[in-house]
């Protein structure tokens, strides 16, 4: 199970029932701690309808109540291929 | 000019501290997830020794220093003067250093170049084998950059630019950032490479000597590298970086060098800021992509850890701004006794000390101050009168309350430059840098007649003959009082 983090300006965004396309962080241990990833996810306030979990943080980086599961469909790719 | 001995480096800066009393060894492992930041935090909120904490949780080798400059006595260590010296002091070397010749940069072989002691390229580049610190919790990432430089350069001017821009780690090679508009980042990429479609090079500088993180966030017109030659009386040592044509200080810490993305955005933010919050919004900055990472073996990485009171944030940039002004309306003839920013105001209050030679003399320093480029980082001036010791708030609160007429000493600019920083602007006002300014003129109006219109200042000093004072003084602990120092 992976933790993943997130931060949203308004819960809307976190829509259930549909793919939604969100920056992530990882919360796992280890020197990669933080780092995002740009990806097309589906989320739940169900905590067991998908594998990992994500822990949510508003505009100002305040710690939400709010927990979700997430399942990561796939990792988008925005970088333009010049800078790979 | 006498010889001045200011650390040419982060190390010998962290020595010259250790041996003044203002910097500790920590010699137990930090964790560079939050510990380390709170450490700085409450160092800088106790005006304590700065934290040189050598041993990091999962980062053998690498070490932090903190909280640099946020401190008179430190910032007057970087200066190679005594510890002790007042504020008044420390103001008048740094102009006098600044008004001098330009001292040109030199150019150094990689071979001698400390930086080059470890070099990451291609595959082997990953910013996550730096040390970088969440400096507060529920930030929008870990900061790369918090008390650096980020070296670019003009293409067609070839004019070089240092500043001091937060940088946040977004992946192993990106790195988002808040330029502002108006900085001179800013205006490089929008006049050039932004319309062009033209990814602009840069190489970030970590762990500089504190006279190099000095220029990089001074608001001078000079360039950061013969400004730093003029603040440490020698040339600056540069090196030239491995995968793009800049030069970067050679006795840095670490180097990242890369390219500004034009066409590729990521998310920055939030960050604990210098007025004490959090406030800009988490937006879709500046992007930084990532193709080099050189070091020194044993590399520190600085942190400044800004919040509330007082930090390098405050403190350096009240001090760089306020003289800065200073030298600006000196520049243009205005009778100015002092330039000084209290660092509590967040560098958001200007307070001029002034000669009120003729009528409009306040409008006249409020509307350089504002239209210069130093104007978008406060929004507010307060004019006193050469009698007001600018350095006492006590006194200059009280010229504010007693002299500035809520109707003709308080004037207002609408629609002018602002930052996404300010606390007190509306979410609009933030996203698109607007501002608001006010100037509280508190001189005596010069068309009142001196003798019948001007109230008299009743105090010791001004309304008892000298030689009054003088017997006051010489028997006070006659009268029984405990001597005053
Ligand atoms: C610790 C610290 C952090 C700073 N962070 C930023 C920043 O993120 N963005 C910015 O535009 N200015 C920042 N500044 C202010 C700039 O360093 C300052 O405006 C400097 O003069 C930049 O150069 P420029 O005005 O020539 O662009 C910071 C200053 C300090 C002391």
């Amino acid at each position: 199970m992976n933790q993943w983090e997130v931060f949203v300006m308004d819960m809307g965004e976190l829509a259930e029932g549909k793919d939604i396309e969100i920056s992530i962080r990882t919360l796992n241990p280890g020197m990669h701690k933080y780092t995002y990833k740009h990806v097309r996810a589906q989320v739940s306030s169900t905590l067991d309808k998908f594998p990992d979990q994500l822990q949510v943080r508003m505009g100002r980086g305040q710690l939400s109540p709010a927990k979700f599961s997430i399942k990561v469909i796939e990792e988008i790719r925005r970088l333009p291929p010049q800078y790979s | 000019m006498s010889k001045i001995s200011a650390p040419r480096s982060n190390r010998e800066f962290i020595e010259a501290c250790v041996k003044a009393g203002d910097a500790v060894r920590i010699k137990q492992e930090v964790d560079w997830e939050n510990e380390a930041g709170a450490i700085v935090r409450r160092a800088c909120e106790l005006g304590a020794a700065a934290p040189f904490m050598e041993k990091i949780k999962d980062y053998p080798g690498f070490s932090y220093f903190g909280a640099p400059l946020s401190t008179y006595r430190r910032m007057a260590i970087s200066l190679g003067m005594d510890p002790a010296s007042s504020l008044p002091e420390i103001g008048k070397e740094y102009l006098k250093r600044t008004n001098s010749e330009p001292i040109a940069p030199v150019v150094i072989d990689r071979k001698d170049a400390p930086c080059k002691e470890n070099i990451l390229l291609g595959a082997d580049v990953d910013l996550c084998k730096l040390p970088v610190p969440l400096v507060h919790d529920g930030d929008g990432g870990r900061y790369v950059g918090t008390w650096h430089a980020v070296v670019t350069k003009h293409p067609v001017r070839g004019d070089v630019n240092w500043g001091m821009y937060r940088q946040m780690m977004f992946d192993s090679r990106t790195m988002s950032g808040a330029v502002f508009p108006f900085s001179d980042l800013g205006k490089q990429l929008s006049e050039y490479y932004l319309p062009r479609g033209i990814s602009c090079p840069f190489a970030t500088a970590i762990g500089l000597s504190p006279l190099a993180a000095m220029a990089a966030c001074a608001p001078s017109p000079i360039p950061e590298p013969e400004l730093v030659g003029m603040l440490s009386g020698e040339p600056a040592r540069l090196v030239k970086c491995e995968t793009n044509d800049l030069e970067v200080p050679a006795d840095a810490e670490i180097i990242i060098e890369g390219e500004i993305c034009p066409d590729y955005k990521v998310e920055e933010g939030p960050f604990g800021e210098y007025t004490g919050y959090r406030t800009s919004p988490r937006d879709f900055r500046v992007t930084f992509r990532v193709n080099c990472i050189t070091y020194r073996n044993n590399a520190t990485m600085t942190i400044s850890n800004m919040g509330v009171p007082q930090d390098e944030g405050q403190l350096l940039r009240s001090f760089s701004l306020g003289l800065e002004l200073e030298k600006l309306l000196r520049s243009q003839g205005i009778p100015v006794t002092g330039v000084y920013m209290h660092p509590r105001s967040t560098h958001h209050m200007m307070i001029v000390g002034v000669k009120p030679a003729y009528t409009g003399i306040a409008q006249q320093i409020a509307q350089l101050a504002f239209g210069s480029k130093l104007g978008p980082w406060f929004h507010m001036v307060m004019v006193v009168d050469d009698q007001t010791d600018i350095y006492n708030w006590d006194e200059v609160y009280h010229a504010f309350c007693t002299r500035c007429h809520p109707e003709n000493g308080i004037h207002i600019y609408r629609n002018t430059t602002g930052t996404p920083l300010y606390p007190f602007a509306t979410p609009h006002e933030r996203k698109y840098s607007i501002g608001s300014k006010v100037l509280f003129d508190c001189l005596w109006p010069v068309d009142w007649d001196k003798t019948n219109d001007v109230p008299t200042l009743v105090s010791f000093k001004n309304v008892y003959p000298k030689d009054i004072q003088e017997r006051v003084l010489s028997n006070w602990t006659a009268y029984g009082y405990p001597a005053v120092k």
